[in-house]
């Protein structure tokens, strides 16, 4: 494929269709997934997972396991006593006391899976079952069980955040719409199982290949659970099957793995089976959200308030730390001039959460923007007009000093509603709703805000590049950016070959050696594309500028009239070629006074670190995207098919256009999941359905058409006018779908996924109600 | 989970029916056909394997559909996939190929047969509950004093719990025989699960009657998933048997059909929501018959 562009003009590749380059091999099947490896000498590490959610351990005897032949090392709570880790240091790998279903008990090192499962299976272990914690009320209740001592009230994180006079606001509002809404534990279902393998040299140095998106924090955070220096951990990252935020935290099976690599010298792969999977891995937090937002009879918002009680879990990933993200969007998502933000995570003995795609930002855009319809509805205006009304403008700051320098929301609103014809459909099935008819129509609208230039939530948001160039002009960018399937690879060599005029196929990434590549925070908060983005531009344009000096000096023209295009110099004017830019690299490197094209960048984005009172301009950026879903709802089974969303989506500026397409499919496909039908269903602590066959994961045949409008804002401060993108269309899909259903049907669902059965029980219930006399007002607004 | 698994000791893939029937006699066979189901099963540790496998894909005459005569002859090993794409059973018997039409995905429907639809006996197999309104029975054979012995047994018998049949470990499913529908015959299938595609069924209905002069005979009604096995409403069958087909009949049926519907709460669906789709699935396909 010859990308590059022609010499004598000028064309960008910014904005064009650049493939993955790793999309031939996987698609060929020759990707090694870290799943597939194998090391010589390596062992098999199998964990004994409790299966109870709350209990003591009476007695554990691990001697039977011990005697199997073929197995090299067992190890219990005694062997991981102390080494406490996790952003609460409430965890440890291997545990004393049950807290949840996967608490890890024992863990086997063996020569092969059979034997290291059938070691398992003689471990005997005798447990006194405790009164267990299954939701956050009852865990906030004064006589519930205590599941850490440590932690009194069974108390996780504390987040606040107020901004006005909420009493006055509430004074001054015609209307108040006051709901509790309940989102649900979903899980990442990657199709990587989780995999670690551990294995320690003899000046104890460990290397753990890991599936990891922060692979720097990640020696920081793993280092306590092993009671090692972070700085001898080498973090390697093999291609891996999805992530998803999953791999944002350190979990128990990779200091397993440690662990077991150290006791037997030897190294130690611990894979999951899907069950296990399904089991032990974090899940996108559930909460209990009781929200009241307030407009005067004209339709201006006049507060919004927010107490949230979440589900910690048993331990303390980044899921209950997913309210600084919460109440981003409870302050930020329109005008909203008075604040008041609380929400407390509470311990249970449920899986715990962990970041997932959208963090938090999905469960609080689902009643936000559920809250949006209502107050439209009831102050009886179209709330596409609502919501222009409330929409903020380029250079707006929010409550929390979020400064939307960029804004393009309504552009997105107006994209969005004239491209489906928003308002004509949504008066006319309205109209239709109490009609006879099994099948009825709705359309529905949605939005939310979330940062598009990273989030300071740590020390530094920043990512260091290394760029080089070799005698022949090809290009190794060494960069702290992960690739997770995301497609900064794509982006990267897109960037690379726009600044230097090399072909996409001359430069090579090198991403997954922590002892190799610079710093960089990690893949989250849709921040690499405008982060790396940014560092790899940098750094390119250093090494240009190191290049055309040297031409200045070789060829006595001017850097200013000099540009580099299709592997050569040229003129910048009319492009006419001057030299090979290979032969120009060559002549720089072996002349009297040599010299190598090779450069390194850090780049530290403009924003302010969160802080702890959470008035910081913490990302760079700020997008909007708007989610228009159109439905048909059976009414009788409560199915709902999906006929067509059309999402327009504040992109700053497209560079890889397929890699954009790609994140945004994929983050609908996982939010259409969370609406419709993917559930954990945890009843006292234990998943009942951890497979594919009672998982609902979205497939192919029910992924609807999309009509895709990217709308460029041209960011100042992100790469090219780029904003990072990939979350959003995770966040907005569900509550335009909730209100689609609302349209359609009069029903309103506070509790998703919206399933089949959910549906079909609220219209029921409704039409019970209907018949009964009893006015069905299903947005519970109340007139003040 | 593979520590549960017997080992198994041998394998074997016979071209004759006696071979396999043989291989079968000591009731120590694993019978392998598409293994949609038995690999799950096994692999979950949910059953052991026995110490023979027998993979009865090779045997001759097992598979294929015989529709010229007076009985239509279904193949143990004949695929999803061969019923839905076949043209004389879309003639004959649509409501069999509307089923295969709404089973799992394309994979599957490739691999799974008709035979271990049936002999894995689930409350919510998807071949059963048009089989039933077809009045079929299925043949099972076996080997005993040097000689192989047939016997016939009506569906509705064949079924004795989630996952049981009175199939006895010795005997292999050859075949499903049903009578050809006599004219005026009509025939229909539903089911539902949250989602279109790769769906258990939530609750599957099927109907088959004859239609003359408005009225309704020979009434069979099926459904799956709202009991341990996939059954035979009777109720809703004695509120169509003789009946014009308008709206109190077909109001009658649908109250008719709590009584026949026994469903649970479970990981799919709760009970409640299974009595509702039932009363729902039962109108749905009289409403349909009415209207053509
Ligand atoms: C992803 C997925 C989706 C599915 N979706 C559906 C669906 O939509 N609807 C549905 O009904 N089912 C579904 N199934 C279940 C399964 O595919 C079917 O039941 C299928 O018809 C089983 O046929 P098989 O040939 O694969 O049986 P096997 O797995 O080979 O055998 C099933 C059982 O029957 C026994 N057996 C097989 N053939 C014979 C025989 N001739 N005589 C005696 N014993 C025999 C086996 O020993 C075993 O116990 C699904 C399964 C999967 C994995």
């Amino acid at each position: 494929m010859e990308k590059t562009a022609n010499p004598t003009t000028k064309q960008t590749l910014i904005g064009t269709r650049v493939k993955k380059p790793d999309a031939p091999d996987k698609a060929t099947g020759k990707t090694r997934y870290i799943n597939d490896m194998v090391l010589p000498q390596m062992l098999i590490g199998k964990v004994l997972f409790a299966g109870r959610p709350h209990a003591r351990i009476v007695r554990i005897d691990t001697t039977a396991a011990q005697a199997l032949p073929g197995v090299h090392a067992v190890l219990t709570g005694q062997d991981a006593t102390g080494l406490k880790f996790g952003f609460s240091r409430d965890n440890v790998a291997l545990k004393d006391k049950v807290r949840c279903e996967h608490d890890e008990i024992a863990a086997v090192a063996a020569e092969t899976e059979e034997i290291a499962l059938r070691a398992l299976a003689l471990i005997e272990v005798e447990y006194e079952d405790l009164p267990g914690v299954f939701t956050p009320e009852a865990g906030a209740r004064e006589d519930a069980p205590l599941i850490h001592d440590n932690f009194p009230g069974n108390k996780s994180l504390h987040f606040e955040f107020e901004h006005g006079d909420l009493a006055e606001a509430e004074a001054a509002s015609d209307i108040i719409v006051d709901n509790v809404f309940r989102p649900h534990h979903v899980t990442h279902c990657c199709m990587g199982t989780s995999c670690a393998i551990a294995d320690f040299d003899h000046n104890g140095k460990l290397t753990i290949w890991t599936q990891t998106q922060y692979p720097y924090n990640y020696k920081m955070d793993l280092a306590p659970a092993l009671g090692i220096n972070p700085g001898d951990i080498r973090v390697i990252q093999p291609p891996v099957g999805g992530a998803f935020g999953s791999k944002l935290d350190v979990y128990p099976y990779e200091p397993i793995a440690a662990l077991l690599a150290k006791k037997t010298g030897r190294p130690v792969k611990v894979i999951y089976s899907r069950e296990e999977e399904f089991k032990a891995s974090p899940t996108r937090q559930a909460a209990i959200i009781h929200m009241r937002t307030g407009c005067t009879r004209d339709g201006v918002l006049t507060f919004r308030s927010a107490d949230v009680l979440l589900d910690n879990g048993a331990y303390t990933s980044w899921g209950p730390t997913i309210p600084v993200i919460m109440m981003r969007t409870v302050s930020g998502h329109y005008r909203v001039p008075v604040v008041d933000f609380k929400a407390q995570a509470i311990y249970t003995n449920n899986p715990y959460a962990g970041s997932f795609r959208g963090y938090g930002n999905v469960q609080t855009t689902w009643a936000t923007a559920q809250q949006m319809d209502m107050l439209a509805d009831l102050v009886d205006m179209d709330p596409l007009a609502f919501h222009l009304k409330n929409a903020q403008r380029s250079g707006e700051v929010t409550p929390q000093k979020s400064f939307l320098r960029e804004c393009a929301l309504v552009e997105c609103l107006e994209a969005a509603a004239s491209a489906s014809d928003y308002s004509r459909k949504r008066t006319e099935y309205a109209a239709l709703r109490d009609a006879p008819g099994r099948y009825k129509k709705g359309i529905g609208l949605a939005s939310s805000v979330h940062n598009a230039g990273g989030a300071k939530i740590h020390k530094s948001d920043g990512i260091g590049t290394i760029l080089k160039m070799d005698d022949y002009a090809r290009v190794t960018v060494i960069t702290g950016a992960s690739e997770i399937g995301q497609g900064i690879d794509a982006v990267i060599t897109l960037i690379v070959a726009e600044e230097l005029g090399v072909p996409l196929e001359h430069v090579t990434i090198v991403n997954n050696d922590s002892d190799v590549a610079p710093w960089d925070v990690g893949v989250h908060a849709s921040r690499t594309t405008f982060i790396a983005g940014n560092g790899t531009r940098r750094a390119a344009q250093k090494a240009k500028a190191q290049i055309l000096n040297a031409a200045e000096r070789m060829l006595g023209e001017p850097t200013e009239t000099l540009d580099l295009r299709g592997g050569q110099v040229v003129f910048e004017r009319d492009g006419t070629p001057l030299i090979q830019l290979e032969r120009l690299l060559r002549q720089m490197h072996f002349k009297a006074e040599p010299e190598l094209v090779m450069v390194t960048d850090y780049y530290e984005p403009k924003s302010e670190p969160e802080g702890a009172r959470h008035i910081s301009d913490h990302s760079a950026a700020y997008s909007h995207a708007v989610h228009i879903a159109e439905i048909t709802v059976d009414t009788l089974t409560g199915e709902i098919t999906v006929d067509k969303v059309t999402a327009a989506q504040d992109v700053g500026r497209v560079i890889n256009r397929m890699g954009l397409e790609g994140q945004v499919e994929g983050g609908l496909a996982i939010g259409l999941g969370y609406a419709l039908s993917e559930n954990m269903q945890i009843d006292k602590g234990m998943l009942k359905n951890a497979c594919f066959r009672d998982y609902k994961l979205i497939t192919a045949p029910e992924m609807p058409p999309l009509d895709l409008h990217f709308i460029e804002s041209n960011c100042a401060e992100g790469p090219y006018g780029a904003k990072g993108i990939s979350e959003l269309p995770t966040i907005v899909i569900a509550p335009a779908i909730a209100n689609a259903l609302y349209n359609a049907t009069g029903v309103r669902i506070f509790n998703p996924p919206m399933s089949p059965e959910t549906v079909a029980r609220a219209i029921h219930e409704r039409r019970a109600q209907t018949n009964a006399g009893k006015v069905a007002t299903p947005a519970e607004g109340l007139a003040v | 989970m593979s520590e549960t698994m017997e080992a198994i000791t041998t394998y074997l893939a016979p071209r004759r029916l006696d071979e396999a029937l043989q291989a079968m006699a000591d009731g120590d066979a694993t019978v392998f056909c598409g293994g949609t189901d038995l690999a799950p099963q096994t692999e979950s540790g949910a059953r052991p394997y026995k110490s023979r496998l027998l993979n009865i894909n090779r045997i001759e005459g097992l598979g294929g559909i015989a529709a010229d005569g007076g009985e239509i002859r279904i193949g143990a090993t004949t695929t999803v996939a061969e019923i839905r794409r076949s043209a004389a059973l879309a003639e004959i018997a649509p409501v069999l190929v509307e089923a295969a039409e709404h089973f799992a995905s394309e994979q599957i429907r490739n691999a799974a047969s008709l035979g271990g639809n049936l002999c894995n006996a689930s409350p919510a197999g998807d071949m059963s509950p048009p089989l039933l309104v077809l009045g079929a029975s299925v043949e099972l054979a076996c080997w005993r004093d040097g000689a192989a012995h047939t016997r016939r047994v009506p569906l509705e018998q064949f079924f004795v719990g989630p996952g049981k049949s009175v199939k006895r470990p010795e005997e292999l499913l050859t075949a499903v025989v049903f009578a050809r529908p006599a004219p005026g015959f009509v025939g229909r299938f539903r089911k539902s699960g949250p989602r279109p595609a790769l769906e258990i069924s939530t609750v599957s209905v099927a109907l088959g009657a004859r239609v003359a002069d408005g009225r309704l005979s020979e009434v069979r009604v099926a459904m799956g998933s709202v009991a341990p096995t996939p059954l035979r409403a009777r109720h809703v069958e004695a509120a169509l048997e003789g009946q014009p087909l308008d709206a109190t009949t077909i109001a009658a049926a649908v109250a008719a059909a709590a009584e026949d519907a026994q469903p649970i709460d479970d990981v799919r669906a709760s009970a409640w929501y299974r009595s509702h789709l039932v009363k729902v699935f039962v109108e749905e396909v009289l409403d349909d018959v009415r209207g053509n």
